[in-house]
């Protein structure tokens, strides 16, 4: 017998996902999170955990304090779920929190650890610490040539303004749309388009140094 | 088309989001214009990298303590078993652990300390008699001569003296055998007596009142 949180994505579901601002499998994985139901949980942590790690990562470029956020976003997610209003899909909510937290920790880490040293370094002059999901159609000299420009990129990005790499980020990394940015960072369409071509604009310029040198050339 | 006007649309253009006529603006702008040519194309190339960097993979502990945490959120929701207020309490509960999660420990250590010093200290506070033999010279005479003979008398006076923390007497008591007398420092001429200066009690380096009492062999001088 299908178990009541597969079974349940009936009529109802279609009709408050089509009301409010979560789709049919928004509301069916919420609806399961507001019961307890563990396949929901699941379900959640399966779909997101990579997303939100992936983007938090790139946002503070330490995979510590980037799993250290993710532990919070999903804390918050599971404790905000009750009080969720649908207005935005999961997708963007979530995303939300995770900026926010990221943020937040960022502030923290400027606040109290900036002159601290640490033992073991992992910051992005060490980018490999990191795992990555090796491409298999690259051959070992791709393969390097591929590090070293990721390293370059890498870098660049840890330099830029937080804003605009946060934009950078959610546009170019994650691929959402205009609209779920806007809505993750609580701005107009228009500030997003801006904070984007800022932030390329930006690291155009990190990678080049000089304004008038091509970013071909830069990483040639 | 002005450069300008070109910038303004770059991210849509890099993105594919231009359809039509507005397209056709842009790109016939670019053909006539190297500068913005070249800046669209970097931002092009930034967008590909971007684009082409490798998924970072999580740490495998990370989906176990996601768990871990899911397993304690459900066992929450389960408890309170649909009641609202129950959730609300909950959630008000965490809040307020995770507020004062950064205080535990520096306040457990000061509690810690201010107990330690507190009980070291603790023997000073309160009431302590302490008993010291003085030979303090208490008198009052009305008449010098040398011919006086001096003679102990059997009965002897318990002085009681009560002093502020200056160490000012506030009023005193004095028993002579069965007669009790109290008074304040008004009357102590009255009643014949001459009292040498008395050092203040201090307590936590701090003068308290207390209470002094002497005990006085009262001697009379014959002729």
């Amino acid at each position: 017998m299908a178990h009541p949180f597969f079974a349940n994505s009936g009529k109802l579901s279609i009709l408050a996902g089509a009301q409010s601002g979560v789709s049919e499998e928004d509301a069916r994985i919420l609806r399961g999170l507001r019961s307890g139901i563990e396949d929901a949980y699941e379900e959640l942590i399966e779909r997101y955990e990579q997303q939100i790690f992936g983007m938090v990562y790139r946002l503070l470029g330490n995979q510590s304090d980037a799993s250290d956020v993710v532990q919070e976003v999903f804390l918050k997610v599971f404790r905000g779920v009750s009080t969720f209003r649908e207005q935005s899909s999961l997708r963007t909510w979530i995303y939300r929190i995770a900026v926010n937290e990221a943020n937040n920790h960022r502030r923290w880490f400027v606040r109290h650890c900036k002159l601290e040293v640490p033992l073991e370094e992992t910051r992005p002059e060490h980018p490999n610490s990191i795992e990555y999901t090796p491409d298999p159609g690259r051959s070992p000299f791709e393969q390097a040539m591929d590090s070293e420009t990721r390293t370059l990129i890498e870098r660049a990005l840890t330099q830029i303004n937080p804003v605009f790499r946060t934009a950078v980020v959610l546009r170019d990394v994650q691929n959402l749309s205009y609209e779920e940015i806007a809505e993750i960072l609580q701005v107009s369409l228009g500030t997003v388009k801006s904070r984007i071509l800022r932030g390329r604009e930006a690291l155009r310029r990190e990678l080049t140094q000089r304004p008038d040198q091509g970013f071909a050339e830069a990483i040639a | 088309m002005t450069c300008w006007s070109v910038n303004r649309r770059s991210t849509d253009y890099v993105d594919g989001r231009l359809r039509g006529a507005e397209k056709a603006r842009v790109e016939a702008h670019l053909r006539g214009c190297t500068r913005c040519d070249m800046r669209l194309q970097d931002h092009g190339s930034v967008r590909s990298s971007l684009q082409e960097l490798p998924k970072v993979k999580s740490p495998l502990s990370q989906r176990t303590r996601l768990r871990v945490i899911a397993s304690q959120e459900r066992k929450l929701i389960l408890e309170a078993d649909g009641s609202r207020l129950r959730l609300l309490w909950n959630d008000w509960k965490f809040r307020f652990q995770q507020m004062m999660r950064p205080f535990t420990i520096p306040a457990t250590g000061g509690l810690c300390s201010s107990l330690v010093l507190f009980g070291a200290l603790a023997f000073t506070i309160g009431n302590t008699t302490r008993g010291a033999a003085y030979e303090v010279p208490v008198m009052y005479a009305s008449q010098i001569d040398a011919n006086l003979v001096p003679m102990e008398l059997r009965s002897s006076i318990v002085l009681t003296l009560s002093l502020d923390g200056n160490g000012r007497i506030m009023d005193y008591a004095f028993r002579n055998g069965s007669r009790a007398v109290q008074g304040d420092t008004t009357t102590l001429q009255h009643h014949d007596i001459a009292v040498p200066e008395i050092p203040g009690v201090m307590a936590l380096a701090q003068p308290v009142s207390s209470d002094i009492q002497i005990s006085v062999t009262p001697m009379i001088f014959i002729r």
